[in-house]
């Protein structure tokens, strides 16, 4: 008997600790998942709520309405087709078309699923149909619309601008848009993809702008390698592949400043060897990279640094920002705006506010850090050598007079697609203006030259517009 | 007063959850303005007094058990009234014939000293009764448990439950291991003909905890875990259903309109619930395929939100401990380990279910212990509860008679 009661013990903690199992993952899912289960195209109660409540407006950053509904309750967008387009993804689609738009994901504050009983009651008797709330979305869309028209005709790409103190994003574009307010029977079989939104879930690699996550690793794990002086020829030998620079140039004797501000291939790739897989992988997670992206306003397609061991080429190709890297361009901007705030990666952020008819708020921005993957040295280290790009190297069509520019341009090459994809990551290194972009445009050539401009625009106009604030 | 803590205070329980019985009904009335929701909103109530006061004054049983499972019934019946309302009154049946059957259960270990003769023919009338499916069986959801008697429609499994667990605790009690596993296995190999694999992996973990408990071999636990883990992959290998579901569990989205439907609308039910639930009447579970048996949980939780979930989850807690509590005061090999045999059952039952729900787990089809429908779901965890209730009762009169030989002790 004794041994009985004695044996029961292990069976009592096992089968409670089963029981309080189902508690904790049930709280776990729910907080981090159940925006998502809510916001998805299975639930039919958003469905109905969508027939049932009028939805709430959606506004910009400035105050400029982008949705509204007709005298009917009926969604409707901005009057102007061409704005509509460069925000589709943004906001959404009435046919839910763009996965996880605001229109979706915010479902529940834009048809007022927090009402109470009393709330619904009341509007249920009077017969009036209950309002969602009106929400203050961080986007500028005049910036965005700008940033769409300056982006090379025809071409497919996605640009994010985002505050690097606090997260808030100005644009996250994806190119080509569509007109939700139109029906375009030809759009499913468009090779271009309109509906998918290239900004949050368009994963690639993304060329040399991930140097500046090499540069990373190397500062985390080589003492003094600022100081030293590396040897470019024009070509290395990597097992039976020679790494080479774009143009075939040879770059001579230069330090890492020099290196990421002319993209040298043959150095980063030295340095990623040297460095080794395990600790480029290290520092790539801790830029965010193979992480589950749980963010409180936006799905975002998780990034992955290449798994497994690999031959020494692949890993030198990596190095360099090619190779089995994948990464969203949305992603790319966070690293940019992490450098930029001393090493601390703030997570994006898109509404402001959200307040019902009655003017009281029911949900506010909280700037929050995702990841702190830098020290404030090495994050300084790294904006100066972006400078240098942005002065003299291969980011120099981004700069704009007056204002401290930095960057990093990638040409990512993809199979089977004539073009390069163009890339460029940077940020205004003004305390004032504390701004990050990244610029994707697919199979247009190289970042410096598609890319970077189209950077500078935007860094001109933020200087014009935020810079008397 | 006297035993008032052990066999439990429960007007701390019962007036709150008389109060939401008869809320919970009214307003469903207020809804649909049928006159039947009225009524149930003051028998409901009266009738959740009755079997938690009245009935306990009977008949000696444990008030406190009573009350968390009479609880579990009633929500069942005001949850399953509100999704569909013959099933909810079906159900209210199922809980009269169920509490029949507990009564029978608890003078059943009552008077087992007297019954024990019976026991050879419980164990062959339940090998019988669970290959009848087998034979004779329908198939509902894949799986072929049950069968159809004068038109309706009954699961053996459930009822063998009752009579398994009396089976091998007492063969283990006498230390007769092998019958005891071979007995089970007998049952296990039915069950498997059934396809009815939830249903079998918990007589499998309630078997194994009974013959640890038993002989306190770890090598038998570890082994059986082996076997466990062995019996997955095995299973995983071989049946193209077993590879489905956990497909399913590893990513219901995939397909969210097809394979997945099941499980997605389940996690999207309780993501509309949120924190404080939809309020009655007001969800959307109804969209979930078999909502009112394997999904009920889901139900609950969209209505009444994720503290009420939590609190479900809480008082399966409290049933299994108070169980444990009863095994812990029992006096004799054999009510020890059918105390412990019963309160396993019905937390691992509610464990494999609410766990599917929330895929914490494969989904497997068992039915939510008091809550879901199903006449014979409900009547044999009303049995389980007849069984601990009985063991309560024999450990109540062991203990009056050591303190009557105490005093008599006292008093010469």
């Amino acid at each position: 008997m004794k041994l009985i009661k004695r044996n029961i013990r292990l069976v009592v903690t096992i089968v409670s600790l089963m029981l309080i199992a189902l508690i904790a993952y049930g709280a776990y899912s729910l907080s981090f998942f159940g925006n998502r289960w809510f916001s998805s195209k299975a639930n039919t109660s958003l469905r109905q709520a969508k027939r049932d409540v009028v939805p709430g407006r959606i506004y910009d950053r400035n105050g400029v309405q982008l949705a509204g509904a007709d005298a009917e309750g009926k969604r409707v967008y901005h009057q102007d087709a061409a704005m509509r387009k460069a925000l589709v993804h943004l906001i959404g689609d009435p046919g839910s078309n763009v996965a996880y738009g605001v229109e979706s994901f915010m479902a529940s504050l834009l048809y007022a699923f927090g009402d109470n009983y009393l709330t619904r009651l009341s509007a249920a008797l009077s017969g009036s149909p209950r309002h969602g709330y009106d929400l203050r979305l961080s986007v500028d869309s005049a910036l965005t619309r700008l940033i769409a028209e300056r982006f090379p005709a025809g071409k497919a790409g996605a640009a994010v601008v985002m505050n690097w103190k606090t997260g808030e994003l100005l644009t996250l574009l994806s190119l080509p848009g569509f007109d939700p307010m139109a029906k375009d029977p030809g759009i499913e079989q468009d090779p271009q993809q309109p509906y998918w939104n290239r900004a949050t879930r368009w994963n690639s690699a993304p060329g040399s702008t991930f140097k500046v996550v090499t540069l990373a690793a190397a500062l985390q794990n080589i003492p003094g390698v600022m100081g030293r002086t590396f040897t470019c020829t024009g070509g290395y030998q990597v097992g039976d592949t020679v790494i080479t620079d774009a143009g075939m140039a040879a770059h001579g004797q230069l330090d890492l400043k020099k290196a990421l501000a002319v993209s040298c291939n043959i150095t980063f790739a030295k340095l990623a060897l040297e460095v080794g897989d395990e600790n480029l992988r290290r520092t790539a997670q801790l830029f965010g990279l193979d992480d589950y992206l749980l963010f409180s306003d936006l799905v975002v397609e998780n990034a992955a640094y290449p798994k497994g061991s690999r031959p020494m080429k692949e890993l030198a190709w990596t190095g360099a920002g090619q190779s089995a890297l994948s990464v969203t361009p949305l992603h790319m901007c966070l690293i940019a705006a992490g450098i930029a705030n001393d090493g601390v990666m703030m997570e994006p952020k898109l509404l402001l506010q959200a307040a019902d008819g009655a003017g009281n708020v029911r949900a506010r921005i909280s700037p929050s850090v995702y990841k702190t993957p830098l020290s404030k040295g090495d994050a300084d280290t790294i904006a100066d050598a972006m400078r240098a790009a942005a002065q003299t190297g291969t980011a120099a069509r981004a700069a704009v007079s007056g204002l401290k520019v930095a960057g990093k341009t990638g040409s990512a090459q993809i199979d089977k697609q004539e073009n390069t994809n163009a890339w460029f990551i940077g940020f205004l290194d003004e305390p004032s203006l504390p701004y990050a972009v990244c610029i994707v445009v697919q199979d247009a050539g190289g970042g410096g030259e598609i890319a970077a401009p189209i950077a500078g625009r935007v860094f001109d106009y933020l200087k014009a517009n935020y810079g008397g604030k | 007063m006297k035993g008032n803590a052990r066999s439990g205070d429960n007007r701390f329980l019962a007036l709150p959850g008389m109060v939401f019985l008869f809320l919970g009904f009214t307003l469903l009335g207020l809804k649909d303005l049928s006159p039947l929701s009225f009524v149930m909103a003051v028998l409901v109530p009266a009738c959740f007094f009755a079997s938690s006061f009245i009935l306990p004054r009977l008949i000696p049983a444990d008030r406190l058990l009573l009350t968390l499972a009479n609880f579990l019934c009633a929500l069942g019946v005001l949850v399953l009234y509100r999704i569909r309302p013959d099933r909810g009154l079906d159900q209210a049946l199922n809980y009269g014939a169920g509490l029949l059957g507990m009564v029978g259960c608890l003078l059943l270990v009552r008077f087992w000293h007297r019954l024990k003769w019976l026991l050879p023919f419980i164990a062959l009338g339940a090998l019988l009764l669970m290959a009848l499916p087998v034979f004779f069986g329908t198939e509902r959801n894949g799986a072929k448990a049950w069968i159809n008697v004068f038109g309706v429609g009954f699961q053996p499994s459930e009822i063998v439950k009752v009579a398994a667990l009396l089976v091998i605790s007492s063969l283990l009690s006498r230390r007769r291991v092998l019958p005891a596993l071979l007995f089970a296995g007998l049952c296990l190999g039915l069950l498997m003909l059934q396809k009815d694999l939830g249903t079998a992996l918990l007589y499998y973990a309630v078997t194994l905890i009974l013959v640890f408990s038993a002989t306190g071999s770890l090598t038998f636990l570890a082994l059986g875990a082996l076997g466990a883990g062995g019996g997955a992959v095995l299973g995983y290998s071989m049946f193209a259903h077993v590879k489905r579901r956990v497909a399913i569990w590893i990513d219901p989205w995939q397909d969210y309109q097809g394979a997945g439907y099941q499980v997605v609308q389940s996690l999207v039910a309780m993501a509309n619930g949120g924190l404080w639930g939809t309020g009655l009447g007001l969800g959307n579970a109804r969209v979930i395929p078999e909502v009112e048996t394997d999904f009920i949980f889901a139900a609950v939780f969209n209505e009444f939100g994720v503290i009420f979930g939590v609190g479900v989850v809480l008082i399966y807690l409290m049933i299994f401990l108070r169980g444990i509590g009863i095994a812990l005061r029992a006096q004799s090999r054999f009510h020890t380990l059918l105390a412990l045999g019963c309160s396993c059952f019905v937390a691992l039952q509610a464990f494999v279910i609410i766990g599917g729900n929330i895929k914490l787990i494969p989904l497997t089809g068992v039915t939510l212990p008091f809550v879901s429908y199903g006449g014979t779901s409900l009547v044999s965890s009303l049995c389980i509860m007849g069984l601990l209730q009985g063991v309560a009762h024999v450990n109540e009169r062991g203990l009056q008679e050591d303190q009557m030989i105490a005093m008599m002790g006292e008093d010469s």
